[in-house]
């Protein structure tokens, strides 16, 4: 059992070593050696998938000691793949290591007609059916509808965190993701599991996500200010512990503005970027909660008629940005009540 | 080891490689429709051709493999780029092992190292495995922090975009009074279009089924013609499954396929040499026009209903359909009936005809026609969902009474009535026959190519001939008569029945003989010789078998009989299709043991043994 858990602690330094300038000593031999190292982790996998306690020890092991990101009880049964095409990508491999990998990664095995086991064919092809398949046409996209890419980086995510649940919570994993990317996947995520209605199963990775966003203000900030205003209108129907804090955010962002008389508009007081919102964006997403259900319309107006009312409740533009927001934003839903009652 | 190169060097010609070549800039340039129905056209050559490349490459070092085919660098560069060749078939696989047999281990000169280095970054290109596309830069570093590769992002990503357009299709025909209908004709055209390389990739088989159920707005056809033609192509030589409705819509909506599966049904059936009736029945099922779900084998209880159900004429009425049985559950048994579809069977049922005609009414194409209608009547039976066209309507003839009559399979009586039903058989059409009021040869000709379908009943008026010395036995050879010779003239009929007769009274003198010689039997056969109708000799051949069969004597001097006779006249083929249909109807009949039962199995062991 030891030397099991000791060999399966060698996985994340041998990916780190495919992926490395430490190649370039690697003859014929060392390679094949890799790749049968690739093969018996996977054969692990299928050993171990079913028994929740070795699976769980593992994992454990996986994530022993490594920088950079920590790997997962599933990276067993991917080994070969990762292994393969981070060799293939990189190019300190020396030609004779690099010919036998071409040979055992690509070409079917001698004798036989059919390739071997790795499939790469298949995944030349799926990539080229994805250049030939055209995207779903023109037609605007609703916001419950999700563009087939982030979709399924929010799917594979998803994954990634169900496997690693026994074992861990989200923060590992997410906190390894890089930049604003993960922020469009997590709402893709959380707005695949509210449309799939996926019960509590489905529910707790959601749940999990939320709680994380929610943990901390910087990333709930960084969240709402890179997402569309009817994408977080949408996700706060969904999520009423999402709601509230959201619309806190922008009063926030809001009471930062001030009037500047001479070009007539609200400007951000300083310069604009860090933790900020302009005027335009403040009154698009202001609008988004009044297209939004009821109950999140309502909540908006009852915040904006409240903090009007704390700063004098005057009604002359330009004194307080809530009156101005108001006025804005009240405007066009006059509009649409008069066209439906003529 | 030099002297195979060679060899497998004149395999490929260096002029297909200007050619391939030239293609590969001319669909570099140009995206348009035109060019890419020409890349569409041209796939299957060109996998071929690759094909044969990696064949020669595999026994030459990369040194010599450029040596020999200069422009191949350039070709396989070309053709890697290409989303079209690329997603086809095996073709990917076919250029990564020509990219890797080009691949040298040692390199030797700054050349050697460039081509390297050039084969992995196409290799990286193609699998993405370093240089993710550029409008996916994001995508790859995410995925790779996930612990993910572009083997398990694309697996997904596929069925995603599938999903998506499938959800747009389904939605489309759902709004279809929307004006503002969010997907244009045009944009499926270009879809359907886009599929041909992929119909075998199983991941988009959902879209597959998704177009051909789609309908534009318009009665003009959204969907190409190449994908048309490709997805009956690929579905008919079995590299796809589809569900029953998607094949359905295929063949009601593009003639040339539905024509290419008969014919495909057809060329299989006369070409294997059918050595039972139940293989001719296996490969009936095996078409997709015709699945049958339950054995073969007893058609009793359904032809039963069947027959009560047209009795109560027009009024169809099917307990069976008013049931809540679940129709989605019958897309899971993925068994096509669409032969059940009217038009379809139309369409069959008239390919089938024109191939009667032009063989001149040919044993084998009788014997197909009449298996053909027997498998059809029985999922007829079996698929409830059909039920909406009554049995009849598939066989529009004026005369409604005899359809129904003929609709009576032989099982679905006992054996004593057989005689009785014959004679009503007989009696309907000889009225039809000869009345003088419809004497075209249309009409003639479409009652007996009614009869032809439901075959089974000429075989049993020749056993009825034999076993019971039968008051009916005029109806029967006329019958018979009509059945090997529909032509229009009363007095040749009248000719062919009297030379009949003459042999069968001279059969039924001999029958209660033990024993018999083949000369008795030879001179039986050739009573009225003399003047005699071509076509007695095959309604002779038909009585002297069931009597080999059925009579006191026959059986011993059966097998020396029949190898004389097949000798002297050379009708191996009609006399081993009247045994294959005897030993057929006998096993449905659930006979084993009888002496006929086991004299027709070795009469054809001893055939199959000559062939």
């Amino acid at each position: 059992m030891e030397t099991l858990l000791w060999q399966v602690e060698q996985l994340p330094g041998l990916l780190a070593v495919s992926r490395s300038e430490q190649v370039r000593d690697w003859d014929p031999p060392t390679l094949d050696r890799a790749l049968q190292w690739g093969r018996y982790f996977q054969h692990l996998h299928g050993r171990f998938r079913a028994q929740p306690r070795l699976r769980a020890a593992l994992g454990q092991r996986l994530r022993r000691g490594q920088p950079g990101p920590p790997l997962g009880f599933g990276h067993l049964g991917r080994c070969p793949e990762l292994l393969g095409l981070a060799l293939l990508g990189n190019r300190a491999l020396p030609p004779a290591a690099c010919h036998r990998l071409l040979r055992s990664l690509l070409l079917p095995p001698s004798g036989q007609a059919t390739p071997g086991p790795c499939s790469l064919g298949l995944l030349a092809r799926r990539r080229a059916a994805v250049q030939l398949l055209p995207p779903p046409s023109s037609a605007p996209t609703r916001p419950g509808e999700l563009e087939p890419q982030l979709r399924t980086e929010a799917q594979l995510l998803l994954s990634r965190l169900q496997e690693d649940e026994e074992e861990q919570g989200p923060a590992s994993v997410l906190e390894q993701l890089p930049g604003p990317r993960v922020y469009r996947v997590l709402a893709a995520l959380l707005l695949e599991q509210a449309g799939d209605d996926a019960g509590r199963e489905g529910a707790r990775p959601a749940a999990a996500v939320l709680s994380w966003l929610l943990g901390d203000p910087g990333r709930l900030s960084d969240f709402c200010r890179l997402l569309p205003g009817s994408l977080l209108v949408a996700l706060s129907a969904r999520y009423p512990q999402l709601g509230t804090p959201y619309l806190h955010l922008l009063t926030s962002w809001g009471s930062r503005l001030r009037y500047d008389p001479l070009r007539g508009q609200w400007a951000s007081s300083r310069c604009p970027g860090e933790d900020e919102l302009s005027w335009e964006e403040l009154q698009e997403r202001f609008s988004c909660f009044m297209r939004g259900p009821a109950p999140l319309r309502e909540a908006a107006l009852a915040s904006l008629k409240n903090l009007k009312t704390q700063d004098g409740d005057f009604e002359v533009c330009g004194l307080s940005v809530w009156t101005d927001l108001l006025l804005e934003i009240e405007a066009p839903l006059e509009r649409e009540d008069w066209t439906l009652e003529s | 080891m030099e002297g195979e190169g060679m060899a497998q060097d004149t395999a490929v010609p260096k002029l297909s490689f200007q050619y391939w070549l030239d293609k590969a800039v001319e669909w570099g340039h140009t995206t348009t429709l035109e060019s890419q129905q020409d890349v569409c056209l041209h796939l299957p050559k060109l996998q071929e051709f690759l094909q044969q490349i990696y064949e020669s490459l595999k026994h030459m070092n990369s040194t010599t493999a450029i040596q020999r085919f200069p422009l191949i660098g350039q070709l396989l560069g070309r053709l890697c780029w290409n989303p079209f060749v690329v997603g086809y078939d095996e073709s990917q696989k076919t250029l990564m092992w020509c990219l890797c047999c080009l691949y040298s281990n040692e390199p030797q000169n700054p050349v050697e190292l460039k081509a390297n280095s050039w084969i992995l970054s196409l290799l990286c290109h193609l699998l993405s495995s370093s240089s993710w596309g550029a409008n996916e830069v994001g995508t790859g570093t995410f995925i790779s922090a996930l612990g993910y590769t572009s083997a398990d992002y694309y697996s997904k990503l596929v069925k995603n975009i599938v999903s998506s357009l499938v959800t747009e299709l389904k939605g489309n025909q759902f709004n279809g009074l929307n004006i503002q209908g969010r997907v244009s004709d045009d944009h499926v055209t270009v879809v359907s279009l886009f599929c041909v390389p992929l119909i075998t990739l199983p991941d988009v088989t959902p879209l597959l089924e998704a177009l051909l159920t789609y309908h534009g707005g318009g009665s003009q056809e959204v969907l190409s013609s190449e994908f048309l033609e490709a997805v009956n192509e690929t579905f008919l030589k079995k590299k796809i499954a589809l569900s029953e409705s998607a094949i359905l819509s295929l063949w009601l909506r593009h003639l040339p396929s539905l024509e290419k599966a008969t014919l495909h049904l057809f060329e299989r059936l006369i070409s294997t040499q059918t050595s039972s009736l139940e293989h001719v029945v296996s490969i009936i099922k095996d078409s997709f026009l015709l699945e049958g779900r339950g054995e073969p084998g007893c058609m009793c209880g359904p032809m039963d209903t069947a027959f009560q159900m047209l009795q109560a004429d027009g009024a169809h009425v099917c307990p069976q359909c008013n049931t809540d049985r679940d129709h989605t559950s019958q897309r899971t048994s993925g068994q096509p009936q669409a032969a059940c579809h009217p038009a379809i069977f139309k369409i069959v049922d008239e390919i089938f005809k024109n191939a009667l005609l032009e063989t001149g009414g040919t044993p084998e194409v009788m014997t197909i026609i009449q298996m053909f209608t027997q498998c059809f009547v029985q999922a007829h039976q079996k698929d409830n969902k059909q039920h909406k066209f009554p049995l009849k309507a598939y066989f529009p003839h004026h005369h409604q009474h005899l359809v129904i009559a003929l609709l009576k399979h032989p099982f679905d009586l006992p054996a004593m009535l057989w005689s009785q039903h014959l004679k009503y058989i007989t009696d309907m059409l000889k009225a039809i026959i000869e009345d003088k009021s419809i004497r075209s040869y249309a009409d003639l000709f479409e009652s007996w190519f009614l009869f032809v379908r439901f075959g089974e009943w000429a075989d049993i008026a020749v056993e009825q001939l034999l076993k019971s010395e039968d008051e009916s036995s005029d109806s029967f050879l006329w019958l018979l008569a009509f059945y090997y010779s529909p032509h229009n003239d009363k007095e040749k009929r009248t000719q062919i029945v009297v030379e009949a007769r003459a042999v069968y009274d001279r059969l039924m003198m001999l029958f209660s003989c033990t024993t018999l010689s083949i000369t008795d039997l030879q001179a039986a056969a050739s009573t009225k010789t003399d003047k005699r109708q071509p076509c007695t000799k095959h309604l002779v051949r038909h009585l002297l078998l069931s009597f080999l069969l059925f009579s006191s004597g026959g059986h011993k001097i059966a097998q020396e009989f029949i190898s004389h006779v097949i000798l002297a006249s050379n009708t191996t083929n009609e006399v081993f299709g009247l045994l294959i249909r005897t030993a057929y109807r006998f096993n449905q009949l659930g006979l084993k043991n009888q002496r006929a039962v086991k004299l027709v199995n070795e009469l054809l062991q001893e055939l199959r043994f000559m062939d």
